[in-house]
C-alpha cells in the first residue's frame, strides 16, 4: 500500500471510531442530566488534589500533592478566587475543617494548619501526631475524616517491595486505621488495608474503600469499625502490639490462604496468578474462621464500577433530585463516579451500585459538596494513568433539575428485589420478565492480584408485580444466595412517558442477608415472558464484529472499556494502538489470559490476566481490534 | 493508588569483567608530591610546603601555617609569583583541594592560558565570571572602555566555602586541536565540577582568557597557578593526561536481518534485507524494522597506538556483540557490555551485532572506548541520543524563603522520612529532621530538585541541588544524660520526645517546636546576614538537669579562638554565641569527636561553610 493511503487510512479512522460512538441513542444519557464544569484556576496552577473540603462560608480548601493548600474563594462562581494557604507541605492527601482550623495528612504526619495573624495564610503548622514511615514510594496516607466528636481518622498504604505484588507493612501502623485525638493520643483502629484511599465518613460513622490488588479482589465499601480486620494480612504484623485493637493473627489467615510466595525455576521471585481450576477461599467463607473479618457493604464489582475506587460522600438532602442522601463513591482510574443505595439487613449494611457519572478529565481521589448542592471533584492521576485527557484537576458536577429515568433503589426481598424507579414505568415491559435478568457472582479471598468473578451462576426472575402508580417493580428471583455480588440487568425496561431506556440499566446488589418475611404468591406476580428463549446479554453475532456499537455489549461485560478507548489512551493503549500490532487473533486471544505488560511501557498498570471470558466472546473481540488496522 | 509499576527493565545492566581490573585500566593517575617542589618550577618563594594551614573567615588575606608536608600555600610578600608545575600537558582531567584566605584570590590556568578562577565569593549571590569557579574573561585593550573584557563565562550557581574550608575543583580540560600549525577546533572546559556541583559543562574557549602566560595558543604547556593576587593553598592535586591517540573505525558497512536471534546466527544462511556502506555506526538506518532484527556493522577499526583499550557497547532493547580482529572481545550480552583488548597498531577488522528483540525501546547503539590515556571516545554516532527514561527535571527554586517537604536520602542510604527541607532567596539551605529536631544538612546554590517526588508516581523524595555538608545520620540534637561523659543516644526512645512542627515568621521562616524530657524546645533557624551559614537559636522552657545538645559530631573537632570550631577536615565552623555561661566539651568516641554543650534556657550558634 502507498505510504500517501496509508496515512489517509490512519487519520480517517479515529473519526469513524467516533461516529460510531457518538450514534444517536434515543435514551437519555447521564451527561443530559448531570453537567461537569471547570472550576477556573490560574494559569499554571497543578491541581494534583488530594484533599478537598468545604469550609462553612463555602469556600473550598484544596491540597495538592505539591504541597499547596488553596483556598479557593466563591467556588461556585464564575471567578472563583485562589488564595495560597500553605505550602511546601509533603504530598497532602486530605485535608478537613475543624473549628476555625485546617487539618491535612501529609505523608508522615497529622497536621494542624491556623492562620493566627489573619493575613489568608498558615503561619502554624503544627504536627498532631507524627507516624512512622518507612519511606518507601507506595506509603500513602490518607485523611484526616473527623468524627462526630471531634477526634480523627486517618489510613495508612501499604508499602510496595520490590514485588510489589506482595504489598508490605514495614513500619508500625502502615495498612491500618489510626484514631487520633487533638491532644496527639493515637489508638489503632483497624487494619486489613491496603491501598486505602477512600476513607469516608457517613453519617458519623468510618467507611473505607480500597483498592484492588493482592488479597484484595475488588474494590467495596466497607464500615471500619474498631477492631476489623478487612482483609489483606500484612498489617496483621502489629496485630500483637499491646494497644491493637485487632486480635488477629498472619498465621491464622495464612493457615487457611497460601501467601502464593513463589519462585522461578532459577530462584528469581514471581508474582502469582489466578489458578483456573483450584480450590479457593472467598471473604465470607473466611469470615467463619476470622470473625473480626468485615465484609464489604457493597461490592464495586472491579473494572465495572472503578479500578481504584476513593472518597465515598453522601449525597445532602435536597441535592441531586431522587439520589438525596444515598452515597456516590468516585474511581481515579475510570474518572467516573457511582451511585451506592445502601440499607441495613439483619444489623448489617448491604445494598446496590450503579454507574452515574463518567467523564471527568482526570482521576478522581477526592469529593466534596459544595454549599449550593453541586458537587466538586478533585483529580489527579499521578502516574497511574486514568481515563479522560488531563493528568489532574478540579472540576464540578451540577444536576440541571431535570428527573433522569433511572432505579432509585433496589432492595432486598425474602424471594428477590424491589425495584424502585424515579419515573413510572411503562406497564408493558416492566411486567414482562424478559425485561429482567439476573446472575450472581463473588470473587476470591486470595494473595494473588485481585481475582475473576467466580461461582457465576444465572437466577432465572419467575415473576414482577409491579405498583398501581408504575413506580416500583417487586421481582421473584430464584437461586438468591447469601452474600454473593446479584447482578440485575434492566435492559427491557421503559418509562411511561418517552419510553427512554434506562439511563443505567445494571446494577450490582451485595446480598450480605436475605431478609426475612412474606414471599410473594405467584398468583399475585405477573409471569408474562415474551421472550420465547433466553436473550443473553452481549449475543453478537460474528458477522457484525466490525462495529463498535455492536461489540461494545461484549467489551462492557468483560470490564475490557473499564481500561480501553477504541481510539485514545486511557489506562490502557487504546484498541487503534492495539491493533497496529499487528497480533494475530490466537495472540490477541492468549495475551488476553497472559498479558505482556513488558510490551507498553508507556503504561503504568499492568493489564490482569482475563481468563473469565470465554473463548467465542475473546475471538469476536479480536477480531473486531484487528479490524481497526488498514493492514488487514 | 495502586500497582507499582512494572519493572520493564528487564535486561540487567552486566559487566563482563570486575571493576578493579577495569579502574587500573582506566586511569593512569599522577598525584603531585607535596613533599617537595620537584613538581613545580618558577616557584617564587612565596610558594611553600607546610604541613597545615588556617585561613580565619574574618580576617583579610591571612593564612596560618604549620610545618610539615602535603599542602603548597601562597603566602606573598616581597615575592608573589605563579607557580607552574613541571609537566606539561594537552587534553587533562585535574582535581585538587584549595583554601582561600579572606578576599583572596587565585586561579587555575589549563595551559597557562585558560583560567578557572579562585576567589573568596563565600557571600555572593549572583556569581560573575570572576568569582569562584568562573572562568574568567579575555580581554582586548583595543575595544572601547567597559568592553574589553569578554567571553567571561559564569559559574552555574554559587557553591562556594568559607575562607579557611577546603573546597574541592574538578575539571575536565580539552586543548585546543592544531593542524599544519593552524588552529582548528577550540580549547574546551569539557566540565568544571567545585565542590561536587556541576558548574561549566562543554564551555568552548576561543582563547587564553586575561592573565594568562603567554597570548598564543599550543597543544601542549603547564598548569599555572597563579600566586600574585593573595594567600591560597592546595593540596591532592591529582591529574591525567589524555594524550594517546584514539581509535577511529572506517570502512563500516552493515547487513539488517529480520528475525527474533537469542545468539549469533549462521549468517551465510540468511539474507539480509537492507545492506549498505556507511560513514558512521548508527542505528539510524532507513527502513530498520522496530523489533525482532540483527543489524552486523563490519569495518575496520584503525589503532594508532598500542595498548589496552576498553570498549563499551549499548544496544537497547536487546543483545550485543563486539569483535576486533576476529576475535570476541564482548561475547553476547543484554543492553550493555564492556570489556578490553590488547590491541597493536594497525587497521584491524572489527565486527558490531546489535540484535532487538524487546518491543518497547527505540532502537539505539552506542558504541566507545577509553585506555589509560584516552578519555571514552565515541565511535559510534554520537548525535543520536538514547530515549531511556528521560523525565523533565522539576526544579524548584527560593526566590523567596520557601518549605518542602519531603523524603531526604542521606549518604550511606539512610532516608530520612520526617524532613522539612528549608530554602532561602540567599541560596543557602538546609534541612531539618523532625523526627529528631536537629538539621541534617546544610548547602548553598540551587535549592531542591523534586523530580524524584513528583515525575510519574514519585518516590516522596527530593534532592538538594547545590553543594552540601552532610552532618551524618540523624541523632536527636537535645538528650538528657547522666554526665558529660555519658553516651548519646541514636534515637529518641524514652525521652517523650513529641515532634509539635512549626511555626513561620512574618518573612515565612519557621521556627521548629518540639518537646523532649517534658522540656519545650523552640529552634528557630535563620540564614545569616551575608550568607555565610545559618544560626540556630534554641529556646527551652521547662528543662531538667542535665540536658545537653549535640553540636557536631565528626572526624575531627578544633577550638579556634573567639568561640569558633572547626568541624571535620576543615570542613565547615561553628561558632558559638551565646551559651548562657556554658563551655562545650569535646570527647572522642570510637575515635571520633562529639561536642556536646550543656543547655538550660538558650543556646545561638551558627553553621558556618
Amino acid at each position: 500500500m502507498p505510504t500517501f493511503f496509508k496515512y489517509i487510512l490512519l487519520i480517517t479512522m479515529p473519526v469513524v471510531g467516533l461516529q460510531n460512538l457518538a450514534q444517536a441513542q434515543e435514551s437519555a444519557r447521564e451527561e443530559d442530566y448531570f453537567k461537569i464544569s471547570k472550576v477556573r484556576s490560574p494559569e499554571g496552577t497543578l491541581l494534583e488534589v488530594g484533599g478537598l473540603c468545604t469550609l462553612p462560608n463555602g469556600d473550598l480548601a484544596v491540597s495538592t500533592r505539591r504541597g499547596d493548600i488553596f483556598i479557593v474563594e466563591n467556588p461556585t462562581a464564575g471567578k472563583p478566587y485562589f488564595r495560597k494557604f500553605a505550602s511546601g507541605l509533603h504530598e497532602v492527601l486530605g485535608i478537613a475543617y475543624k473549628n476555625g482550623a485546617l487539618y491535612c495528612a501529609q505523608r508522615g504526619e497529622l497536621t494542624k494548619l491556623v492562620d493566627t495573624n489573619m493575613d489568608g495564610k498558615a503561619d502554624v503548622i503544627e504536627t498532631v501526631y507524627a507516624w512512622p514511615i518507612s519511606g518507601n514510594y507506595h506509603e500513602y496516607s490518607f485523611g484526616p475524616k473527623i468524627a462526630p466528636d471531634g477526634s480523627f481518622f486517618v489510613t495508612l498504604n501499604l508499602g510496595f517491595p520490590d514485588v510489589w505484588w506482595h504489598a508490605q507493612s514495614f513500619v508500625p501502623w502502615r495498612g491500618w486505621t489510626l484514631h487520633i485525638y487533638e491532644d496527639g493520643r493515637m489508638e489503632p483502629w483497624a487494619t486489613g488495608m491496603r491501598s486505602p484511599c477512600g476513607i469516608s465518613m457517613i453519617d458519623g460513622e468510618l467507611f473505607y474503600t480500597d483498592n484492588q490488588g493482592d488479597w484484595v479482589g475488588s474494590g467495596s465499601l466497607m464500615p471500619v469499625k474498631k477492631g476489623a480486620f478487612t482483609g489483606h494480612p500484612s498489617g496483621l504484623k502489629w496485630a500483637g502490639m499491646p494497644n491493637s485493637p485487632v486480635k488477629v493473627s498472619i498465621e491464622q489467615v495464612f493457615s487457611k490462604v497460601n501467601p502464593r510466595i513463589e519462585y522461578s525455576p532459577s530462584g528469581r521471585p514471581v508474582k502469582p496468578e489466578n489458578l483456573e481450576k483450584e480450590k479457593f477461599m472467598t471473604l465470607y467463607q473466611m469470615k467463619q474462621y476470622v470473625p473480626e473479618l468485615q465484609l464489604p457493604a457493597v461490592w464495586l464489582p472491579h473494572g465495572i464500577f472503578g479500578i481504584s475506587n476513593s472518597e465515598a460522600v453522601k449525597i445532602p438532602k435536597g441535592a441531586f433530585g431522587p439520589f438525596e442522601e444515598q452515597i456516590l463513591i468516585a474511581d481515579q482510574g475510570q474518572s467516573k463516579i457511582m451511585r451506592v443505595f445502601m440499607e441495613n439487613i439483619n444489623g448489617e449494611l448491604q445494598g446496590c451500585a450503579w454507574d452515574f457519572r463518567s467523564g471527568f478529565q482526570s482521576g478522581i481521589v477526592r469529593l466534596a459538596w459544595g454549599n449550593d448542592g453541586s458537587l466538586f471533584a478533585g483529580e489527579t492521576n499521578r502516574g497511574w494513568g486514568s481515563a479522560g485527557d488531563a493528568n489532574e484537576g478540579l472540576q464540578r458536577l451540577i444536576w440541571n433539575k431535570e428527573l433522569p429515568f433511572e432505579m432509585r433503589t433496589v432492595k432486598a426481598m425474602p424471594d428477590g428485589f424491589e425495584i424502585e424507579f424515579t419515573q413510572p414505568v411503562d406497564k408493558k415491559y416492566a411486567e414482562d420478565l424478559a425485561s429482567y435478568s439476573v446472575e450472581s457472582f463473588i470473587y476470591k479471598y486470595q494473595a494473588v492480584y485481585g481475582s475473576p468473578p467466580v461461582n457465576t451462576q444465572k437466577c432465572p426472575v419467575k415473576g414482577v408485580r409491579l405498583s398501581a402508580d408504575g413506580m416500583k417493580a417487586r421481582v421473584i428471583v430464584q437461586n438468591l444466595r447469601q452474600y454473593y455480588i446479584h447482578t440485575i440487568s434492566l435492559n427491557g425496561i421503559r418509562d411511561k412517558v418517552n419510553s427512554y431506556s434506562l439511563v443505567h440499566p445494571v446494577c450490582y446488589y451485595t446480598l450480605n442477608n436475605i431478609p426475612k418475611g412474606a414471599k410473594l404468591s405467584i398468583n399475585e406476580v405477573s409471569v408474562k415472558n415474551s421472550a420465547s428463549k433466553n436473550v443473553t446479554d452481549g449475543g453478537v453475532p460474528l458477522s457484525s464484529v466490525n462495529s463498535y456499537a455492536a461489540i461494545k455489549p461484549l467489551l462492557v461485560k468483560y470490564t475490557c472499556i473499564a481500561c480501553h478507548n477504541p481510539d485514545k489512551k486511557q489506562v490502557g493503549p487504546g484498541f487503534m494502538e492495539i491493533a497496529k500490532r499487528n497480533y494475530s487473533t490466537d495472540k490477541i486471544l492468549s495475551l488476553l489470559k497472559k498479558p505482556q505488560p513488558q510490551n507498553w511501557p508507556d503504561y503504568a498498570t499492568p493489564m490482569p490476566p482475563m481468563p473469565q471470558v470465554p473463548t467465542t466472546d475473546a475471538k469476536k473481540i479480536a477480531i473486531w481490534i484487528n479490524s481497526l488496522d488498514d493492514k488487514k | 493508588m495502586k500497582r507499582k509499576k512494572n519493572n520493564y527493565c528487564i535486561f540487567q545492566t552486566t559487566f563482563l569483567f570486575a571493576g578493579i581490573f577495569i579502574s587500573q585500566l582506566l586511569f593512569a593517575q599522577t598525584k603531585i608530591d607535596l613533599t617537595n617542589m620537584n613538581a613545580f618550577k618558577h616557584a617564587g618563594a612565596n610558594w611553600q610546603i607546610v604541613g597545615n594551614v588556617y585561613a580565619d573567615p574574618g580576617k583579610k588575606s591571612k593564612l596560618t601555617i604549620k610545618e610539615g608536608t602535603g599542602i603548597i600555600a601562597n603566602l606573598p610578600g616581597a615575592a608573589h609569583e605563579n607557580l607552574t608545575t613541571a609537566f606539561e600537558h594537552g587534553d587533562m582531567d585535574v582535581e585538587l583541594d584549595y583554601m582561600m584566605a579572606k578576599s583572596s584570590n587565585s586561579g587555575i590556568y589549563l595551559q597557562g592560558r585558560y583560567e578557572v578562577q579562585l576567589l573568596d565569593s563565600w557571600e555572593v549571590l549572583n556569581p560573575g565570571p570572576g568569582d569562584n569557579g568562573g572562568i574568567y574573561e579575555r580581554w582586548d585593550d583595543t575595544r572601547l572602555n567597559g568592553q574589553k573584557g569578554y567571553e567571561g563565562a559564569a559559574p552555574r550557581q554559587n557553591v562556594s566555602r568559607a575562607p579557611g574550608l577546603w573546597q574541592h575543583l574538578k575539571i575536565s580540560f580539552q586543548a585546543p586541536r592544531f593542524e599544519a600549525g593552524k588552529k582548528i577546533e577550540n580549547a574546551r572546559m569539557l566540565r568544571v565540577e567545585l565542590n561536587g556541583v556541576l558548574i561549566h559543562e562543554n564551555e568552548a574557549l576561543t582563547g587564553p582568557t586575561r592573565s594568562s602566560m603567554a597570548e598564543d595558543e599550543v597543544a601542549s604547556a603547564p598548569l599555572l597557578i597563579q600566586g600574585d593576587h593573595g594567600e591560597v593553598a592546595f593540596r591532592n592535586i591529582v591529574y591525567t593526561k589524555f594524550d594517546q591517540k584514539g581509535p577511529w573505525i572506517s570502512s563500516i558497512k552493515y547487513s539488517v536481518f529480520k528475525g527474533k536471534f537469542e545468539k549469533e546466527p549462521d549468517y551465510k544462511k540468511l539474507i539480509p534485507v537492507i545492506k549498505n556502506n556507511a560513514i558512521v555506526v548508527s542505528s539510524a538506518i532507513a527502513g530498520l524494522p522496530k523489533n525482532q532484527f540483527l543489524v552486523r556493522y563490519t569495518g575496520v577499526v584503525n589503532i594508532q597506538e598500542a595498548g589496552e583499550y576498553l570498549f563499551f557497547i549499548k544496544t537497547e532493547g536487546g543483545s550485543g556483540v563486539l569483535k576486533i580482529n576476529n576475535s570476541t572481545v564482548i561475547p553476547w550480552i543484554e543492553e550493555n557490555g564492556k570489556a578490553s583488548a590488547v590491541l597493536q597498531p594497525g587497521a584491524l577488522p572489527f565486527e558490531f551485532i546489535y540484535s532487538k528483540q524487546v518491543d518497547w525501546p527505540q532502537a539505539f547503539v552506542n558504541l566507545s572506548v577509553s585506555g589509560s590515556g584516552l578519555r571514552q571516545t565515541q565511535l559510534a554516532d554520537a548525535g543520536i541520543i538514547s530515549n531511556g527514561g528521560s523525565a523533565d527535571p522539576i526544579l524548584i527554586n527560593a526566590e523567596e524563603n520557601k518549605i518542602l517537604r519531603s523524603f531526604m536520602d542521606l549518604p550511606g542510604g539512610t532516608r530520612v522520612t520526617h524532613s522539612v527541607n528549608v530554602g532561602s532567596p540567599d541560596n543557602v539551605h538546609y534541612t531539618y529532621d523532625l523526627n529528631k529536631g536537629t538539621i541534617i544538612q546544610v548547602w548553598r546554590g540551587g535549592f531542591l530538585d523534586a523530580t524524584p517526588m513528583w515525575n510519574n508516581r514519585g518516590d516522596g523524595s527530593s534532592r538538594p541541588v547545590g553543594a552540601i555538608q552532610y552532618f551524618g545520620n540523624p541523632v536527636p540534637a537535645i538528650e538528657k544524660l547522666g554526665d558529660d561523659k555519658a553516651v548519646w543516644s541514636k534515637d529518641t526512645l524514652g525521652s517523650g520526645f513529641r515532634p509539635k512542627g512549626y511555626v513561620l515568621d512574618d518573612k515565612g521562616r519557621p521556627s521548629f517546636k518540639y518537646v523532649t524530657n517534658n522540656a519545650f524546645i523552640n529552634d528557630a533557624v535563620r540564614v545569616l546576614e551575608n550568607r555565610q551559614g545559618i544560626q540556630r537559636t534554641i529556646q527551652i522552657t521547662n528543662a531538667p538537669e542535665n540536658l545537653y545538645m549535640l553540636l557536631a559530631e565528626d572526624i575531627e573537632i578544633e577550638a579556634l579562638p573567639d568561640n569558633l570550631y572547626l568541624i571535620g577536615d576543615k570542613a565547615w565552623y561553628l561558632k558559638i554565641q551565646d551559651a548562657g555561661g556554658a563551655m562545650p566539651v569535646i570527647r572522642k568516641n570510637n575515635g571520633r569527636s562529639e561536642m556536646i554543650i550543656p543547655v538550660k534556657s538558650k543556646l545561638v550558634y551558627s553553621i558556618l561553610f
